[in-house]
Protein backbone atom coordinates (compact mmCIF):
# COMPACT_ATOMS: atom_id res chain seq x y z
CA UNK A 1 0.00 0.00 0.00
CA UNK A 2 1.10 3.57 -0.55
CA UNK A 3 2.48 5.09 2.61
CA UNK A 4 1.55 8.71 1.88
CA UNK A 5 -1.48 10.59 0.54
CA UNK A 6 -0.94 9.33 -3.00
CA UNK A 7 -3.81 7.42 -4.61
CA UNK A 8 -2.75 5.14 -7.44
CA UNK A 9 -5.41 3.80 -9.78
CA UNK A 10 -4.10 0.54 -11.24
CA UNK A 11 -5.43 -1.45 -14.16
CA UNK A 12 -5.06 -5.04 -12.84
CA UNK A 13 -3.56 -7.66 -15.15
CA UNK A 14 -6.32 -9.54 -16.97
CA UNK A 15 -5.24 -13.12 -16.28
CA UNK A 16 -8.71 -14.59 -16.72
CA UNK A 17 -9.49 -13.64 -20.32
CA UNK A 18 -6.81 -15.95 -21.68
CA UNK A 19 -8.01 -18.83 -19.46
CA UNK A 20 -11.72 -18.55 -20.14
CA UNK A 21 -13.03 -19.79 -23.45
CA UNK A 22 -16.58 -19.41 -24.64
CA UNK A 23 -18.97 -22.31 -25.13
CA UNK A 24 -17.89 -25.71 -26.42
CA UNK A 25 -18.13 -29.07 -24.70
CA UNK A 26 -18.13 -28.70 -20.93
CA UNK A 27 -19.31 -25.08 -21.01
CA UNK A 28 -20.83 -23.72 -17.82
CA UNK A 29 -24.41 -23.11 -18.85
CA UNK A 30 -27.78 -23.39 -17.18
CA UNK A 31 -27.80 -27.16 -17.76
CA UNK A 32 -24.43 -27.51 -15.97
CA UNK A 33 -25.70 -25.47 -13.03
CA UNK A 34 -28.86 -27.57 -12.84
CA UNK A 35 -26.67 -30.68 -12.93
CA UNK A 36 -24.70 -29.33 -9.98
CA UNK A 37 -27.91 -28.54 -8.08
CA UNK A 38 -29.01 -32.10 -8.66
CA UNK A 39 -25.66 -33.52 -7.47
CA UNK A 40 -25.98 -31.43 -4.29
CA UNK A 41 -29.55 -32.65 -3.77
CA UNK A 42 -28.24 -36.20 -4.03
CA UNK A 43 -25.76 -35.42 -1.26
CA UNK A 44 -28.62 -35.07 1.25
CA UNK A 45 -27.65 -38.42 2.82
CA UNK A 46 -24.10 -37.16 3.35
CA UNK A 47 -25.54 -34.00 4.86
CA UNK A 48 -27.63 -36.03 7.29
CA UNK A 49 -24.46 -37.80 8.48
CA UNK A 50 -22.64 -34.50 8.84
CA UNK A 51 -25.47 -32.80 10.67
CA UNK A 52 -25.75 -35.74 13.09
CA UNK A 53 -22.12 -35.02 13.99
CA UNK A 54 -22.95 -31.33 14.40
CA UNK A 55 -25.90 -32.19 16.65
CA UNK A 56 -23.56 -34.21 18.86
CA UNK A 57 -21.04 -31.35 18.85
CA UNK A 58 -23.61 -28.71 19.79
CA UNK A 59 -25.08 -30.93 22.53
CA UNK A 60 -21.58 -31.46 23.94
CA UNK A 61 -20.83 -27.74 23.81
CA UNK A 62 -24.09 -27.07 25.65
CA UNK A 63 -23.19 -29.72 28.24
CA UNK A 64 -19.85 -27.99 28.78
CA UNK A 65 -21.61 -24.64 29.07
CA UNK A 66 -23.84 -26.01 31.82
CA UNK A 67 -20.87 -27.51 33.67
CA UNK A 68 -18.68 -24.39 33.35
CA UNK A 69 -20.92 -21.44 34.01
CA UNK A 70 -17.90 -19.39 35.11
CA UNK A 71 -16.58 -19.74 31.54
CA UNK A 72 -19.90 -19.01 29.88
CA UNK A 73 -18.49 -16.74 27.18
CA UNK A 74 -16.08 -19.42 25.96
CA UNK A 75 -18.72 -22.16 25.80
CA UNK A 76 -21.42 -19.89 24.39
CA UNK A 77 -18.98 -19.23 21.57
CA UNK A 78 -18.58 -22.98 21.01
CA UNK A 79 -22.36 -23.41 20.80
CA UNK A 80 -22.50 -20.39 18.49
CA UNK A 81 -19.85 -21.77 16.12
CA UNK A 82 -21.63 -25.08 15.62
CA UNK A 83 -25.01 -23.34 15.21
CA UNK A 84 -23.39 -21.05 12.68
CA UNK A 85 -22.08 -23.98 10.64
CA UNK A 86 -25.50 -25.62 10.79
CA UNK A 87 -27.12 -22.41 9.61
CA UNK A 88 -24.73 -22.26 6.66
CA UNK A 89 -25.21 -25.86 5.58
CA UNK A 90 -28.90 -26.61 6.06
CA UNK A 91 -30.29 -24.58 3.16
CA UNK A 92 -27.61 -25.81 0.76
CA UNK A 93 -28.90 -29.36 1.18
CA UNK A 94 -32.60 -28.57 1.26
CA UNK A 95 -32.97 -28.35 5.05
CA UNK A 96 -34.11 -24.74 5.23
CA UNK A 97 -35.51 -25.15 8.75
CA UNK A 98 -32.00 -25.92 10.01
CA UNK A 99 -30.80 -22.66 8.50
CA UNK A 100 -33.66 -20.76 10.17
CA UNK A 101 -33.08 -22.43 13.56
CA UNK A 102 -29.29 -22.06 13.33
CA UNK A 103 -29.66 -18.40 12.46
CA UNK A 104 -32.15 -17.72 15.27
CA UNK A 105 -29.94 -19.50 17.79
CA UNK A 106 -26.90 -17.49 16.67
CA UNK A 107 -28.91 -14.26 16.97
CA UNK A 108 -29.99 -15.32 20.48
CA UNK A 109 -26.43 -16.06 21.64
CA UNK A 110 -24.74 -13.17 19.85
CA UNK A 111 -23.34 -10.58 22.23
CA UNK A 112 -23.96 -12.64 25.38
CA UNK A 113 -21.02 -12.83 27.76
CA UNK A 114 -22.82 -14.85 30.42
CA UNK A 115 -25.55 -17.46 30.31
CA UNK A 116 -28.52 -17.23 32.67
CA UNK A 117 -30.70 -20.21 33.55
CA UNK A 118 -33.27 -18.90 31.06
CA UNK A 119 -30.61 -18.61 28.35
CA UNK A 120 -29.58 -22.22 28.97
CA UNK A 121 -33.20 -23.31 28.74
CA UNK A 122 -33.70 -21.46 25.45
CA UNK A 123 -30.55 -22.99 23.95
CA UNK A 124 -31.76 -26.44 25.07
CA UNK A 125 -35.02 -25.79 23.24
CA UNK A 126 -33.28 -24.83 20.01
CA UNK A 127 -31.04 -27.88 20.15
CA UNK A 128 -33.92 -30.26 20.78
CA UNK A 129 -35.92 -28.61 17.98
CA UNK A 130 -33.03 -29.10 15.58
CA UNK A 131 -32.82 -32.74 16.66
CA UNK A 132 -36.52 -33.15 15.87
CA UNK A 133 -36.16 -31.54 12.43
CA UNK A 134 -33.38 -33.96 11.52
CA UNK A 135 -34.86 -37.08 13.09
CA UNK A 136 -38.16 -36.45 11.29
CA UNK A 137 -36.31 -35.54 8.07
CA UNK A 138 -38.20 -32.24 7.80
CA UNK A 139 -36.63 -30.98 4.61
CA UNK A 140 -37.57 -27.74 2.87
CA UNK A 141 -39.81 -25.60 5.05
CA UNK A 142 -41.13 -28.76 6.68
CA UNK A 143 -44.69 -28.10 5.49
CA UNK A 144 -47.42 -27.58 8.11
CA UNK A 145 -45.43 -29.60 10.66
CA UNK A 146 -42.41 -27.35 10.10
CA UNK A 147 -44.52 -24.28 10.60
CA UNK A 148 -45.92 -25.80 13.78
CA UNK A 149 -42.40 -26.51 15.07
CA UNK A 150 -41.26 -22.92 14.44
CA UNK A 151 -44.34 -21.23 15.89
CA UNK A 152 -44.35 -23.61 18.87
CA UNK A 153 -40.69 -22.84 19.57
CA UNK A 154 -41.22 -19.09 19.22
CA UNK A 155 -44.15 -19.24 21.67
CA UNK A 156 -42.19 -21.21 24.29
CA UNK A 157 -39.13 -18.98 23.94
CA UNK A 158 -41.33 -15.87 24.29
CA UNK A 159 -42.96 -17.34 27.40
CA UNK A 160 -39.77 -18.27 29.24
CA UNK A 161 -37.91 -15.10 28.32
CA UNK A 162 -40.75 -12.75 29.26
CA UNK B 1 -20.24 -13.98 -19.74
CA UNK B 2 -22.46 -16.98 -20.24
CA UNK B 3 -21.65 -20.49 -21.45
CA UNK B 4 -17.97 -20.10 -20.60
CA UNK B 5 -15.57 -23.01 -20.34
CA UNK B 6 -14.12 -23.28 -16.85
CA UNK B 7 -11.66 -26.10 -17.37
CA UNK B 8 -8.61 -23.80 -17.57
CA UNK B 9 -9.43 -21.81 -14.45
CA UNK B 10 -7.59 -22.70 -11.27
CA UNK B 11 -9.58 -22.19 -8.08
CA UNK B 12 -8.42 -22.18 -4.47
CA UNK B 13 -10.97 -22.88 -1.74
CA UNK B 14 -9.97 -21.65 1.72
CA UNK B 15 -12.36 -23.06 4.30
CA UNK B 16 -11.81 -24.81 7.62
CA UNK B 17 -15.01 -26.83 7.53
CA UNK B 18 -14.58 -30.06 5.56
CA UNK B 19 -18.28 -30.22 4.66
CA UNK B 20 -18.30 -26.75 3.13
CA UNK B 21 -15.12 -27.52 1.23
CA UNK B 22 -16.74 -30.68 -0.10
CA UNK B 23 -19.87 -28.75 -1.08
CA UNK B 24 -17.97 -26.01 -2.94
CA UNK B 25 -15.58 -28.47 -4.60
CA UNK B 26 -18.51 -30.63 -5.74
CA UNK B 27 -20.28 -27.66 -7.33
CA UNK B 28 -17.09 -26.47 -9.06
CA UNK B 29 -16.14 -29.91 -10.35
CA UNK B 30 -19.65 -30.63 -11.59
CA UNK B 31 -19.86 -27.43 -13.62
CA UNK B 32 -16.43 -28.04 -15.15
CA UNK B 33 -13.68 -26.49 -13.04
CA UNK B 34 -10.96 -29.10 -13.27
CA UNK B 35 -8.22 -27.56 -11.14
CA UNK B 36 -9.40 -27.00 -7.60
CA UNK B 37 -7.09 -26.86 -4.60
CA UNK B 38 -8.03 -26.53 -0.94
CA UNK B 39 -6.60 -24.91 2.17
CA UNK B 40 -7.90 -24.96 5.73
CA UNK B 41 -6.91 -21.45 6.77
CA UNK B 42 -5.02 -18.37 5.66
CA UNK B 43 -1.59 -19.75 6.47
CA UNK B 44 -2.20 -22.91 4.48
CA UNK B 45 -3.65 -20.80 1.64
CA UNK B 46 -0.34 -18.97 1.31
CA UNK B 47 1.50 -22.28 1.20
CA UNK B 48 -0.78 -23.56 -1.57
CA UNK B 49 -0.53 -20.30 -3.51
CA UNK B 50 3.26 -20.56 -3.58
CA UNK B 51 3.00 -23.53 -5.95
CA UNK B 52 -0.53 -23.24 -7.41
CA UNK B 53 -1.31 -20.39 -9.78
CA UNK B 54 -4.88 -19.65 -8.70
CA UNK B 55 -7.08 -17.49 -10.92
CA UNK B 56 -9.80 -17.25 -8.31
CA UNK B 57 -9.98 -17.76 -4.54
CA UNK B 58 -13.12 -18.58 -2.57
CA UNK B 59 -12.37 -17.75 1.05
CA UNK B 60 -14.46 -18.33 4.16
CA UNK B 61 -14.52 -15.53 6.69
CA UNK B 62 -14.56 -17.31 10.01
CA UNK B 63 -11.92 -20.03 10.27
CA UNK B 64 -9.94 -21.65 13.02
CA UNK B 65 -6.37 -20.49 12.52
CA UNK B 66 -5.85 -17.45 10.32
CA UNK B 67 -9.28 -16.13 9.37
CA UNK B 68 -10.55 -14.99 6.00
CA UNK B 69 -10.18 -11.25 6.52
CA UNK B 70 -6.53 -11.62 7.51
CA UNK B 71 -5.94 -14.00 4.60
CA UNK B 72 -7.37 -11.47 2.11
CA UNK B 73 -5.43 -8.63 3.70
CA UNK B 74 -2.21 -10.63 3.31
CA UNK B 75 -2.94 -11.57 -0.30
CA UNK B 76 -3.58 -7.91 -1.13
CA UNK B 77 -0.74 -6.29 0.78
CA UNK B 78 2.03 -8.70 1.83
CA UNK B 79 5.36 -8.16 0.13
CA UNK B 80 5.58 -11.88 -0.59
CA UNK B 81 2.00 -12.22 -1.88
CA UNK B 82 1.98 -14.46 -4.97
CA UNK B 83 -0.78 -12.39 -6.62
CA UNK B 84 -2.06 -9.14 -5.13
CA UNK B 85 -4.72 -8.90 -7.83
CA UNK B 86 -6.18 -12.37 -7.26
CA UNK B 87 -9.98 -12.25 -7.68
CA UNK B 88 -11.51 -13.16 -4.31
CA UNK B 89 -15.00 -14.19 -3.26
CA UNK B 90 -15.62 -14.17 0.48
CA UNK B 91 -18.17 -16.75 1.60
CA UNK B 92 -19.72 -16.37 5.01
CA UNK B 93 -22.74 -16.97 7.17
CA UNK B 94 -22.33 -13.42 8.48
CA UNK B 95 -24.32 -11.35 6.03
CA UNK B 96 -24.87 -8.13 7.96
CA UNK B 97 -24.12 -5.00 5.95
CA UNK B 98 -21.41 -3.88 8.40
CA UNK B 99 -19.59 -7.17 7.85
CA UNK B 100 -19.94 -6.95 4.08
CA UNK B 101 -18.32 -3.52 4.39
CA UNK B 102 -15.45 -4.97 6.45
CA UNK B 103 -14.90 -7.56 3.70
CA UNK B 104 -14.89 -4.86 1.01
CA UNK B 105 -12.44 -2.84 3.11
CA UNK B 106 -9.83 -5.61 2.97
CA UNK B 107 -10.26 -5.89 -0.80
CA UNK B 108 -12.62 -8.75 -1.67
CA UNK B 109 -14.22 -8.69 -5.12
CA UNK B 110 -17.51 -10.22 -4.02
CA UNK B 111 -19.29 -11.34 -0.88
CA UNK B 112 -21.51 -14.44 -0.83
CA UNK B 113 -23.79 -15.40 2.04
CA UNK B 114 -24.31 -18.98 3.21
CA UNK B 115 -26.19 -21.16 2.61
CA UNK B 116 -24.90 -21.30 -0.92
CA UNK B 117 -26.34 -23.07 -3.95
CA UNK B 118 -24.78 -23.93 -7.30
CA UNK B 119 -26.70 -21.02 -8.77
CA UNK B 120 -25.62 -18.44 -6.17
CA UNK B 121 -21.97 -19.57 -6.30
CA UNK B 122 -21.85 -19.49 -10.09
CA UNK B 123 -23.58 -16.14 -10.19
CA UNK B 124 -20.92 -14.75 -7.86
CA UNK B 125 -18.11 -16.31 -9.94
CA UNK B 126 -19.49 -14.85 -13.17
CA UNK B 127 -19.82 -11.45 -11.53
CA UNK B 128 -16.15 -11.62 -10.45
CA UNK B 129 -15.07 -12.67 -13.96
CA UNK B 130 -16.92 -9.69 -15.38
CA UNK B 131 -15.53 -7.38 -12.73
CA UNK B 132 -13.34 -4.94 -14.62
CA UNK B 133 -12.81 -2.52 -11.77
CA UNK B 134 -9.49 -0.76 -11.38
CA UNK B 135 -7.47 -1.40 -8.25
CA UNK B 136 -6.93 1.42 -5.79
CA UNK B 137 -3.63 1.73 -3.98
CA UNK B 138 -3.57 4.29 -1.19
CA UNK B 139 -2.34 4.58 2.39
CA UNK B 140 -5.14 2.55 3.95
CA UNK B 141 -6.41 0.36 1.14
CA UNK B 142 -5.26 -1.89 -1.67
CA UNK B 143 -7.91 -3.66 -3.68
CA UNK B 144 -10.70 -3.30 -6.23
CA UNK B 145 -12.27 0.14 -6.42
CA UNK B 146 -14.99 0.01 -3.77
CA UNK B 147 -17.31 2.01 -6.00
CA UNK B 148 -19.01 -0.73 -8.06
CA UNK B 149 -19.88 1.48 -11.00
CA UNK B 150 -16.96 2.29 -13.26
CA UNK B 151 -18.21 5.39 -15.03
CA UNK B 152 -15.57 7.55 -16.56
CA UNK B 153 -15.28 10.83 -14.71
CA UNK B 154 -15.05 13.72 -17.11
CA UNK B 155 -14.60 16.52 -14.59
CA UNK B 156 -11.50 17.82 -12.91
CA UNK B 157 -9.66 15.18 -10.78
CA UNK B 158 -9.57 16.64 -7.28
CA UNK B 159 -8.42 13.60 -5.31
CA UNK B 160 -4.98 14.32 -4.01
CA UNK B 161 -2.10 12.72 -5.88
CA UNK B 162 -4.18 10.45 -8.13
CA UNK B 163 -2.13 8.65 -10.75
CA UNK B 164 -3.02 5.91 -13.26
CA UNK B 165 -0.88 2.79 -13.64
CA UNK B 166 -1.07 -0.63 -15.20
CA UNK B 167 -0.67 -3.57 -12.81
Amino acid sequence: MSDDDTVNVIKPPDTLSSKVSKGGPGAVDLAAIERAESVIANMADDYLDWVEDDLVKIANAQKELKANRDKSEEYLDKVFQVAHDMKGQGGSFGYDLMTILGNDLCRFIEGKKTASDVDIEVIDLYISTMQIVISKRMSGDGGPAGNEVLTGLAAVVAKITS
Amino acid sequence: MSDFNASGINVLIVEDNLHFRTLIRTILKTVGFENVEEARDGVEAFEVLSSFEAHLAIIDWKMDGQDGLECVRRIRTDEDSPNKYLPIIMVTGYTEESLAKAARDVGVNDFLGKPISAKSLMSSIVSVFEDKRDFIDCAHYFGPDRRRSQQEFKGEERRKGVSKKTG
